[in-house]
């Protein structure tokens, strides 16, 4: 099995934080309470989603430089990949949300680039499905996966930190990084980032060797 | 450049020419501006509701702008397009007509919605200028995705689909911008936004710029 050592370092980190995040201490804090846990599991599903998709935009450039078919493939991957952990983000997202601030969705900037980038990509899967030529496919979609990468950055990275959020680090809220964010929780946090990316990169080789056999 | 001109003159004077598509826009704002009079009653919106419906009104138009922009490099003349000038030239003669033509598009929504609802803006220059930056962001979104719908032989309803969640940052921005103008932020003070918005028109513009070589070919 072709790197089998990351593979399972990957899953050796999930499990890790997986049971080490339910069973460490957590600083008290008021209303988040407990549920200050979801950090593990929810903010790592938005660090993996940003690497699937800077790696699938990274496959985009490499196609167009190098008409090479492989790397469209694993831009394609690498997107599917990551718009499952942006669904998983979300819905861990929407229970941390309704726990914390009452509500399921709130009006606040991170939500919003989180729609948006997930209409983003559905409509680059829609592009893909309309054009049939395989090469063809790969040049218009490997150009719309650039542009919609660049937007997706402004809109989730730089629109919200001049706006007001709920999110800490944002306005008026101090981040989990200032001094709530202590070592008792990067022990945790860190290693699931890293397990998670892992594994994603896992997944979408999966699915690049079953689109590779396909063709 | 010199190509550029040429382009530009010939897309410009191709538009006159076809009167009716210049008319059916101009129905559409008119007709839309009066639409949202009558179902209101008649009566003035709040300020951000006014803001919303002159975007909701400029978009719409843009979109339907832009569904026509590479109308006439479709089929054939692709080719011919392509051997007379290059891929650097078009998007360019694109960017700049496209970029014009939704400025002059929402100068002439406000100027509707001045009429139906009255003025609410006190600082008129920063609007004017988030306006301006705003209609050029629209264009370069609109124009790559046009193009890349065109690309996908003449799927119409596609260029909207990939335009739409592209232009929502844009469209953010230059609205943010445009209540601060309502409300009378003066302009100096709103030259961080300003330059974030006209960063953001820069950057996408040379990024479209550098990809467009990629679609213009077969």
């Amino acid at each position: 099995m072709k790197g089998l050592p990351y593979k399972i370092a990957g899953l050796l980190l999930i499990i890790f934080s997986l049971t080490y995040g339910l069973w460490t201490e957590v600083p008290e804090l008021p209303i988040i309470e407990q549920s200050i846990r979801n950090l593990f599991y929810h903010v790592s599903m938005w660090f993996a989603m940003v690497a699937m998709m800077a790696a699938s935009f990274g496959n985009a450039i490499g196609f167009l430089s190098s008409e090479n078919m492989a790397r469209d493939r694993r831009s394609i991957s690498l997107a599917e990949t990551g718009m499952f952990f942006s669904v998983m983000g979300l819905l861990t997202g929407m229970l941390w949300a309704k726990f914390t601030w009452g509500a399921w969705w709130t009006n606040d900037p991170k939500l919003n680039g989180t729609a948006i980038t997930m209409l983003i990509y559905l409509a680059y899967f829609v592009l893909r499905n309309s054009i049939d030529d395989p090469r063809k496919r790969a040049r218009i979609s490997g150009v719309y996966n650039i542009f919609a990468f660049v937007m997706m950055i402004v809109f989730i990275g730089i629109l919200p930190r001049m706006t007001d959020s709920l999110h800490p680090g944002n306005g008026g809220n101090p981040g989990f990084n200032s001094y709530d964010l202590d070592n008792r929780l990067r022990l945790v946090f860190y290693p699931a980032v890293l397990g998670w990316i892992l594994v994603g990169t896992w997944i979408a080789s999966l699915r690049y060797r079953l689109r590779t056999l396909e063709e | 450049m010199k190509n550029t001109w040429v382009l530009v003159r010939r897309y410009f004077s191709q538009e006159v020419r076809n009167s009716n598509v210049l008319f059916s826009l101009g129905l559409y704002l008119v007709g839309v501006a009066y639409l949202i009079y009558l179902l209101n009653g008649g009566s003035v919106p709040a300020d951000k509701v006014w803001n919303t419906l002159l975007w909701i009104v400029v978009f719409f138009g843009a979109i339907q702008l832009s569904s026509r922009s590479f109308e006439f490099e479709s089929n054939d003349y692709f080719y011919y397009y392509q051997t007379i000038a290059g891929p650097g030239a078009t998007i360019i003669a694109k960017l700049l007509f496209n970029s014009a033509y939704i400025a002059v598009i929402s100068t002439v929504t406000w100027g509707l919605f001045s009429v139906f609802f009255g003025n609410p803006v006190y600082n008129n220059i920063l609007f004017g200028l988030a306006l301006l930056l705003g209609s050029v962001g629209c264009s370069v979104v609109l124009t790559l995705t046009s193009g890349v719908a065109q690309r996908t032989q003449g799927n119409a309803t596609l260029g909207a689909i990939l335009a739409l969640p592209l232009l929502l940052p844009i469209l953010q921005l230059t609205s943010v911008l445009n209540l601060q103008a309502i409300v009378g932020v003066p302009t100096n003070e709103a030259l961080n936004l300003l330059g974030s918005l006209g960063a953001l028109d820069v950057g996408i513009g040379l990024l479209a710029y550098l990809l467009f070589p990629y679609l213009w070919q077969d």
